[in-house]
């Protein structure tokens, strides 16, 4: 099976381009196949993000690194790939419906029938297709969220990246989100690198957890995680192969207990 | 509303460089002699003609008859300012029964009001005066009323607890809580007092920085209109300057007001 | 809540004495006040304090009626030409000192001290290098009104918030795309704040222009009465410049709100 992301030697800093850098990633090396779900699991500030926004094509990785899309070298966002922001409500466009920000990536490459059918298949995906018409300021910060999981689902992606998504929400709609995400998964066999700090989320969700610890960070562990799917949040979250991967993960970044 | 860069903090060198740079294209384009432009003079010109307006001409007792008019304006726009503000802002009944009387009036600008003024008061000192009084008493009124009446009604309760005379209320509680509207009012008068001072002098009074524009523009010494446009320019920005260093000097924490509304 | 028709003609009648009593109308006491004493002690030909009642008919004396309508579209006019040239290369200038700030800092002096020039001592020198027509009386207006919506637009673009223009690199837009689909309205709200404050100094300084020069409009008709020792006229007209004022006031508030409503979340 191709990779999707292949990296190694990785490395990257953060800071003015003419101020003070730190770095931030050391030697990180990984693959994700297709189709995958894995989580990017670290402490606050350890470098997840960054990490996800080299993979996007957003910040530039320091010379020497080897960050392959597809076989290619990423250069800018590439082709296939998709972003879900954690600050929703300064990613999605105040000034357009919810339909009508489902449908901006869709603009220019495809005609408006076409455009039309894809924002209601993504909208449905989500469980928004109702709320199609309404403004995003009308919506919870869950449905916001949706809106823009929509957006990043519209223009078919192979590779999802989401980074922290659902970190500003609470505990009940996250679960529900998690589900609906799980579905997605399901359904479209998009992979998904997912960035969280919550050890239980990340575990729950994923196919692996790449633990990124130390200062500058690198790849500290990668965990399998054997539970079945489809997974439920209570079945999953209490069985034996959740909490073995769960308890593998802790003892990478908190030590032996 | 905020301000461009200027030249400090820092000492803006790139913001100087590109000045420095226009003014030596200005000068480079006027030595073209392009029919058109005639009438541009060149910045060494301008230059030529400051020095010799504030040595050997009028600039330095015109700039000290507008600013005297300006500040005299203003001050006395200040003091009835205040005065009509704190009657009306205190007394809920004396502001039901004038305020959509002053609001009205507040919409005519002054500056249409200077025909009328010509009219009564000829061309005079007294025109230019009594313009810059009039146009500087709205804001002043207007902020001193605004800042009146947005205390919290908590604070006037805090007052009685205090047993606070009607006296010592307005000492220390209400005009505390209303001064930074009440400076803002006094910043906006300031400006428009200035403006209306020049204006007063350019069509009304002969005196000041506004007539010396207009005797350059009629005896047609394009350098010297450029020195006076310039230097009311500079007059504003010195005006500006000075009142914000005395509020922050005379009003410790007064330099953490808005610059605007 | 429903009401019986009986009982709502009542609570409608007190509601309307509440708005007598309380409203905006008492305020105008002083005013009415004004005018009333100022009707009684002026006379028609009064060389200073025409009677109110004289100036309406001031106005259509000797012929000049006609006058009047052409030159209030005169001033109205300039005031939209201006205004809407101020707009365009105001959001044009905001953008580029917004976006950079090396280009900011290089223009700040330069714009300040543009900035703090009175309009009123542009206009001789206007008149000097453009004559007196209608592009003269433009280029004043716009160098009076550019400043607010300048302002504004560089300051929402140094404010925009990083994630919005990542959303627009992360979705692969065009330079174009994120030019007017995301980045122009994005800064739309302060535009128009910038527009509101913009338009009573744009409508000013072209009667200011006009009285000043005399080139034509409602400011040149003034101008003329007033050297022509026309008092009524004089303030007949001045209160023709208040309603326009008004108006044109009202109209930017009327479109600023139909353009936030749209928008209504976005607190910024």
């Amino acid at each position: 099976m191709e990779p999707s992301y292949e990296c190694s030697n990785l490395r990257a800093e953060v800071g003015s381009r003419h101020g003070e850098r730190r770095l931030v990633l050391d030697d990180v090396s990984f693959t994700v196949a297709k189709p995958e779900f894995v989580s990017i699991m670290g402490r606050s500030g350890v470098g997840k993000s960054t990490l996800l926004r080299v993979l996007a094509g957003l910040h530039e990785p320091s010379p020497g690194s080897i960050v392959r899309f597809d076989g290619q070298q990423v250069v800018g966002p590439p082709e296939g790939v998709s972003l879900v922001f954690q600050d929703y409500t300064s990613s999605l466009l105040p000034w357009r419906n919810v339909a009508k920000n489902v449908e901006l990536p869709l603009e220019g490459s495809l005609g408006k029938t076409e455009r039309r059918q894809r924002v209601f298949e993504a909208l449905e995906m989500v469980g928004l297709a109702d709320r199609a018409d309404a403004q995003p300021f009308e919506l919870s910060g869950g449905m916001q969220q949706r809106v823009q999981l929509a957006r990043a689902l519209a223009s078919r992606p192979t590779v999802l990246l989401m980074d922290e998504p659902f970190g500003a929400l609470d505990a009940l709609t996250k679960a529900e989100l998690e589900d609906q995400l799980l579905g997605i998964f399901a359904a479209t066999k998009t992979t998904v690198v997912f960035v969280t700090h919550d050890i239980d989320e990340a575990v729950y969700l994923s196919d692996r957890v790449l633990v990124l610890d130390g200062s500058p960070a690198r790849i500290a562990a990668d965990i399998r995680v054997d539970c079945l799917r489809p997974r439920t949040q209570l079945r999953t979250r209490e069985s034996a192969e959740f909490l073995a991967a769960r308890h593998q993960v802790y003892e990478v970044i908190f030590g032996t207990l | 509303m905020g301000r461009f860069d200027g030249l400090l903090p820092r000492l803006n060198w790139l913001g100087v460089f590109v000045m420095v740079a226009l003014a030596a294209m200005w000068e480079l384009v006027v030595s073209f002699e392009v029919a058109a432009l005639r009438f541009l003079p060149a910045p060494s010109e301008i230059a030529r003609a400051a020095h010799g307006e504030i040595f050997e001409g009028e600039l330095v007792g015109r700039t000290i008859h507008t600013v005297g008019v300006t500040l005299l304006g203003w001050g006395v726009a200040a003091v009835v300012g205040l005065a009509l503000g704190l009657a009306l802002g205190l007394s809920p009944k004396a502001y039901q029964y004038s305020m959509t009387s002053f609001e009205v009036t507040r919409a005519i600008p002054p500056i249409t009001l200077v025909p009328a003024a010509l009219l009564i008061f000829g061309f005079s000192l007294k025109m230019e005066l009594v313009l810059v009084i009039f146009g500087g008493v709205w804001p002043i009124l207007v902020n001193t009323i605004g800042g009146i009446r947005s205390i919290k009604p908590e604070l006037r309760d805090v007052a009685t607890m205090l047993r606070l005379s009607r006296i010592g209320t307005v000492r220390k509680l209400v005009l505390p809580a209303a001064l930074p509207s009440i400076v803002v009012g006094l910043r906006l008068a300031l400006s428009l007092c200035l403006v209306l001072a020049i204006v007063a002098e350019i069509v009304g009074n002969p005196a000041g920085l506004g007539n010396g524009l207009i005797s350059a523009r009629q005896s047609l010494q394009p350098p010297i209109m450029f020195v006076y446009v310039v230097a009311a320019g500079l007059l504003g920005v010195a005006l500006n300057a000075a009142l914000g260093l005395g509020v922050r000097l005379l009003l410790p924490g007064g330099h953490t007001l808005r610059e605007s509304p | 809540m429903r009401h019986h028709p009986a009982q709502s003609a009542r609570t409608g009648s007190t509601r309307l004495s509440e708005w007598l009593r309380s409203g905006p109308l008492p305020g105008l006491l002083p005013l009415v006040v004004l005018l009333v004493v100022w009707e009684l002690r002026g006379t028609s030909d009064s060389p200073f304090f025409p009677a109110p009642s004289s100036w309406w008919p001031a106005l259509f004396r000797r012929g000049q009626g006609d006058t009047i309508l052409p030159a209030v579209a005169d001033t109205v006019r300039t005031f939209g030409f201006g205004l809407a040239a101020a707009t365009i290369l105001g959001v044009a200038l905001g953008l580029s000192v917004g976006a950079s700030k090396r280009v900011g800092r290089a223009a700040g002096p330069t714009f300040e001290f543009a900035r703090a020039l009175p309009p009123a001592a542009i206009v001789p020198v206007a008149t000097l290098l453009l004559g007196f027509d209608e592009t003269m009386k433009v280029v004043v207006v716009v160098l009076a009104a550019i400043w607010p919506i300048l302002l504004n637009t560089s300051s929402a673009v140094r404010g925009l918030n990083p994630t919005l223009l990542e959303t627009a690199r992360s979705l692969r837009l065009s330079k174009t795309r994120t030019l007017f689909g995301v980045l122009l309205p994005s800064v739309t709200p302060s535009v128009i704040l910038g527009i509101r404050v913009a338009t009573p100094v744009a409508l000013v300084i072209t009667l200011l222009v006009e009285y000043l020069t005399a080139v034509n409009g409602l400011g040149a008709l003034v101008g003329d009465a007033q050297r022509t020792f026309q008092p009524a006229r004089v303030y007949a007209l001045i209160v023709i410049a208040g309603l326009l004022s008004l108006i044109v006031n009202a109209a930017v508030r009327l479109i600023e709100d139909g353009v936030m409503r749209r928008r209504v979340g976005d607190l910024r």
